[in-house]
């Protein structure tokens, strides 16, 4: 005789693994929408920056080097794009950082809450705020006079490509999250990333730079995702151009998202 | 309460108070106040170094990407550091007196400020002691930062004098920083002091010709730059790297600096005023 014993109802109403990554998507979403103080440098400074580069190096187009652009602000909002993610990318991480600090981490690996969607769901949440930041950056820069020569299959792959960097980026400060448990350190990073973007042609093209720093550039995989992303601004799109504009952050994804996930598993396995 | 009333309540009950206690003096306060924060910089290097490694970092990442824009016509030399190594000086110093709002912040969140304010310490002191060790700070970060200038081609064009200039420059500015710092500090006695004052003084430095000359911008920024006063300060330290050292080109950024210094200290001793219990 088997004895068939029915299983309790809250098993069957577990939800599923996408169900559980949505939530916590929702989570990371939400908890940055309530904190506006995080969220606004990093739509603001790249704004600012960019209006005082329009104004600043206006002249500067004309020098060789630089490609035939209208303006200063044609050629410089692929860098305000990037500065934007980069920066805005280490707020969802140092969240990452606080759940640990303060214990709701701990809280959800005691529930039985799917592993990976903790850290992809955080993920989806710096996507979202990626993405957002770009389709931000296009529609305030509209009315000054930005020409994307893509038009609107242009400005998609730039969000595609600014949501792609968020995520690459987002992975990796998650990792350093991961690891240390302190948002103190993954803040600490800014300073990486600040010499990430300007040891780049971000602000200025790498054909103007010299020595070194010239050679920094050009080994610098940044440089040449704000090429792709500038070419679609001003020449239109290409495959060229969405290659290194949205393959190349795609392929440092695929990087960066192992090293989280190994991170994740690491501070599991150390209890 | 005001400045001078703790001082005298202090001299007028001092009968029977050790001599020590009753004659606490402005300048050996300050000194020890002052000593306080310099201290802090091998206590807390963390606190420290970003703004010493900032301005290095800022010079050379400057430098290196608008390496090109020397060649715009009127630039007014044509080595890009010597353009930006005094815009990273002055970001340095102003942010090392901008540190000292942060450290009063902590103190007053930690409750260390209010036991200082029950000594017999003149209230003057708890401004004049920390702007020495801001200035201490301040000659770290300029003497430093000139010194990876000259390293990476950075070259003065009026010897000495140039040098001095960018000194009374970055002097200025820590001092004008740390006023400002301890105003909002004063103001707020806690964090939401710190992005004020760091934004505030961001804004106002970039507001400015720091980027590029006002001969070769155009647009919105010329206007702001142009009366902006920090424009007369940046034009004070530069002047030594970018040819002779001139009345015309010191006057105005000796008097923006002694104005700007005016103002902040007096609000920062209103704000110290008003700071109860």
């Amino acid at each position: 005789m088997t004895a068939v014993v029915a299983r309790p109802s809250s098993v069957d109403l577990e939800p599923s693994l996408g169900a559980q990554t949505w939530e916590m998507s929702k989570r990371a979403i939400i908890a940055l929408a309530r904190q506006p103080a995080l969220v606004v440098p990093s739509l603001v400074f790249p704004l600012f920056f960019l209006a005082l580069g329009s104004s600043s190096f206006a002249r500067a187009i004309n020098l060789p080097g630089f490609p035939e652009v209208d303006s200063y602000l044609d050629f410089g909002v692929a860098g305000a794009i990037m500065q934007g993610v980069l920066f805005g990318s280490v707020t969802g991480a140092a969240a990452l950082a606080t759940d640990i600090e303060n214990g709701f981490f701990d809280r959800l690996i005691a529930s039985p809450v799917a592993r990976p969607s903790i850290i992809v769901g955080r993920l989806a949440g710096a996507m979202a705020f990626g993405a957002a930041q770009t389709v931000f950056f296009l529609v305030v820069l509209l009315p000054f006079g930005l020409n994307v020569e893509g038009g609107v299959l242009g400005g998609l792959v730039l969000v595609a490509s600014g949501t792609l960097i968020s995520l690459c980026v987002g992975a990796l400060m998650s990792m350093m999250a991961l690891r240390t448990g302190s948002s103190e350190a993954v803040q600490g990073a800014f300073p990486l990333l600040f010499i990430l973007l300007f040891f780049s042609s971000a602000f200025f093209p790498r054909q103007t730079m010299q020595g070194v720093y010239g050679d920094l550039a050009g080994y610098n995989p940044v440089s040449y995702i704000i090429e792709g992303m500038r070419d679609i601004v001003i020449d239109g799109v290409s495959a060229w151009a969405v290659v290194r504009a949205v393959l190349i952050p795609a392929a440092l994804c695929v990087f960066t998202v192992l090293l989280a996930m190994r991170s994740m598993n690491k501070r599991l396995a150390r209890g | 309460m005001s400045i001078d009333s703790t001082t005298r309540t202090t001299k007028s009950g001092s009968g029977h108070k050790p001599r020590s206690v009753a004659f606490t003096a402005l300048w050996p306060s300050s000194v020890g106040l002052g000593m306080r924060n310099v201290r802090n910089i091998r206590r807390l290097p963390s606190a420290f170094l970003p703004s010493l490694l900032m301005p290095i970092i800022q010079a050379v990442a400057f430098s290196g990407t608008f390496f090109a824009v020397t060649q715009i016509p009127g630039f007014p030399t044509d080595r890009s550091i010597n353009w930006y190594l005094p815009l990273g000086v002055i970001l340095g110093c102003g942010f090392a007196g901008i540190g000292v709002g942060f450290t009063t912040v902590r103190d007053i969140e930690s409750g260390f400020y209010d036991r200082l304010r029950m000594t017999p310490v003149p209230r003057l002191a708890l401004i004049t002691g920390p702007t020495l060790g801001a200035l201490i700070r301040a000659l770290v970060v300029t003497t430093t930062v000139f010194l990876v200038g000259l390293l990476i081609g950075a070259r003065l064009t009026d010897g000495m004098l140039g040098l001095l200039m960018l000194y009374v420059a970055s002097l200025g500015v820590a001092t004008l920083g740390t006023f400002w710092g301890l105003a909002l500090a004063y103001r707020f006695r806690d964090m939401r002091g710190a992005a004020i004052m760091q934004l505030t003084f961001f804004l106002a430095l970039f507001l400015s010709d720091a980027q590029t000359p006002l001969s070769v911008m155009e647009g919105w920024l010329h206007g702001v730059a142009r009366v902006n006063p920090f424009t007369n300060i940046l034009r004070l330290g530069r002047q030594g790297f970018l040819g002779d050292v001139t009345w015309a080109n010191t006057w105005g950024g000796l008097v923006a600096i002694a104005a700007i210094c005016a103002l902040t200290l007096w609000f920062a001793v209103a704000s110290l005023n008003r700071l109860r219990d």
